[in-house]
């Protein structure tokens, strides 16, 4: 029993080392969301109010757009809001986001 | 001296009803309810505002779609529909929606039983530039039909084109709730300032305002603006008001209003009276501004001390305007997205009889928290003062609550942006 747990252990270690170089992580990005972005975007990502949908953006959309966000860089009339938001994300966090916003809002 | 006045306990309920502005027998029921909630509608298009009938009958507006009205079997009639909207009996193809207008507030009349009027607030592209009017329109007999449409106001401004400001889409700032007084019989209307300095305490320009009108749009004769101003202005230097509704005793109107970075107010108006904003640049120890709209300054796109913004540009600036109307409330100095707003009333409600419910949609900017609730304020009679702030535990969860109206069966219903309908009763 000892040695299934370490190998499980290892094998937990590698995949969450290898997230962060690789394939982005889709639960992340969906808790970030529901934690930060709903609020405005929706549960459903189709937008709200004065907000915009999400639905049908691929990856690398919602990826640059967090990374001018992130950089300061003034893309629409939401920018100010959208600029402090991005202020504090990781590239892993980017990367999580655009993958769970493009395969789940289609 | 009656036994119970020698009571110490006695003593101390009266003395909080009357420190709280509320009757004594509001405090009999002295713990809070217990609530649940059902969905009344799900699947709407950022539905806006409702009006009910006594029987439970209840128009709602969406504000993309247009006007629908639900019976009390459930059924759910499409009535006025907005340019593009499908499914709709009568479409008026001028009603357009874009950022935060569209078609907003709706209100049934008073005597509604013998003129079936019903009213909605919608921008409109029939003028150049696009305007916000009132259309007064009437219900017919099976509730699935509306004609006779009569514009009764067709000069509110509306934001033609995007500045540099958060929130900064044309539409802005559009205000939109409309509610009859229950006590002079006259509509209710309020409107927003556009992201335009000079239209809040602008004698003319009918954005920035609450009017007072009656059914066919003519100015109530009593109403007390400055000379020279628009004869339908009741209150004025007010900067985006979401949230409408009468005291139950007193009457007096009430509405929220959007703070600019800090300071969502609550405030009760006052025939006449100034709300004290005027976001206008160089003045009051401010230069220039972006796009000339000192709103959101001193600092618009990064975070601050809410009290430092509110020394600067503050939301009633009494330094300017020393009779502006006093807020009765400021939500601890924060923005949070404050919107509808209606008093609670009936036994049922225990302790919360005669509070006044407030809804948040939350916003999250720079260090304030989302904020996305439901408030209950004891609000002081003199509605210059709130003796008491509880929070909703809400059934349903948090999300933004645009409307909230209580229903002719005492619940409390409530629209969020995310598209339903929810009626939260207490046990």
């Amino acid at each position: 029993m000892m040695k299934i747990a370490l190998l499980l252990a290892a094998t937990a270690a590698l995949t969450i080392g290898t997230a962060s170089a690789g394939e982005p992580d889709e639960s992340a990005g969906e808790s970030l969301y529901a934690g930060s972005c709903a609020q405005c975007h929706g549960p459903g990502g189709k937008g709200m109010a004065s907000f915009p949908s999400l639905a049908g953006r691929d990856s690398d959309y919602i990826a640059s757009r967090l990374m001018q966000y992130r950089d300061g860089e003034r893309v629409g009339a939401n920018s100010g809001l959208m600029i402090p938001n991005a202020a504090g994300l990781s590239d892993d966090d980017i990367a999580n986001l655009a993958a769970y916003i493009s395969s789940e809002f289609q | 001296m009656s036994p119970a006045l020698t009571n110490p306990s006695a003593y101390a309920i009266i003395a909080a009803a009357l420190i709280a502005g509320l009757p004594a027998s509001a405090m009999a029921g002295n713990h809070a309810p217990t609530l649940s909630h059902s969905t009344v509608l799900s699947g709407l298009d950022n539905p806006w505002d409702m009006a009910f009938l006594p029987d439970g009958t209840m128009f709602y507006t969406e504000k993309c779609r247009g006007m629908s009205v639900r019976l009390p079997s459930g059924d759910v009639h499409h009535l006025l529909g907005m340019k593009d909207a499908e499914g709709y009996a009568t479409t008026e193809s001028d009603l357009v929606c874009q950022g935060q207008a569209g078609m907003n507030g709706v209100a049934v009349d008073p005597d509604f039983d013998d003129n079936r009027f019903v009213y909605v607030y919608s921008a409109s592209e029939m003028s150049e530039p696009r305007t916000n009017r009132v259309l007064r329109l009437t219900v017919n007999g099976d509730f699935d039909d509306v004609s006779d449409r009569t514009d009764i106001v067709d000069d509110i401004p509306y934001k033609p084109a995007a500045t540099d400001h958060p929130f900064g889409d044309s539409g802005a700032h559009n205000g939109g709730r409309i509610r009859f007084s229950p006590d002079d019989g006259f509509l209710y209307v309020t409107t927003g300032d556009n992201h335009n300095s000079e239209i809040p305490q602008s004698p003319t320009q009918l954005g920035g305002k609450v009017l007072r009108i009656d059914r066919d749009g003519n100015a109530a004769e009593d109403n007390a603006p400055p000379a020279g101003f628009d004869s339908r202005i009741y209150t004025y230097g007010h900067r985006n008001v979401q949230g409408l509704t009468f005291h139950p005793e007193t009457s007096q109107p009430i509405v929220t209003e959007h703070g600019p970075w800090h300071s969502d107010e609550v405030n009760a108006l006052v025939n006449g009276g100034n709300s004290g904003w005027d976001p206008r640049p160089n003045m009051a120890g401010r230069g220039d501004c972006p796009d000339n709209y000192c709103g959101y300054e001193p600092n618009q796109m990064e975070g601050m001390n809410p009290k430092e913004r509110a020394a600067y540009m503050p939301l009633t600036d009494t330094n300017v305007y020393p009779n502006a109307m006093v807020p009765a409330w400021q939500n601890s100095g924060l923005s949070q997205g404050i919107s509808g707003t209606d008093f609670l009333t009936g036994d049922q409600w225990g302790a919360w009889n005669g509070r006044l419910a407030v809804g948040f949609m939350g916003i999250g900017f720079g260090g304030t928290a989302v904020g996305q609730r439901i408030n209950l304020l004891a609000l002081h009679e003199s509605g210059e003062a709130v003796t008491d702030v509880s929070e909703m535990h809400l059934p349903m969860g948090p999300a933004r609550f645009r409307s909230v109206v209580q229903g002719p069966d005492g619940n409390l219903y409530v629209a969020v942006d995310e598209g339903e309908i929810h009626r939260i009763s207490p046990e």
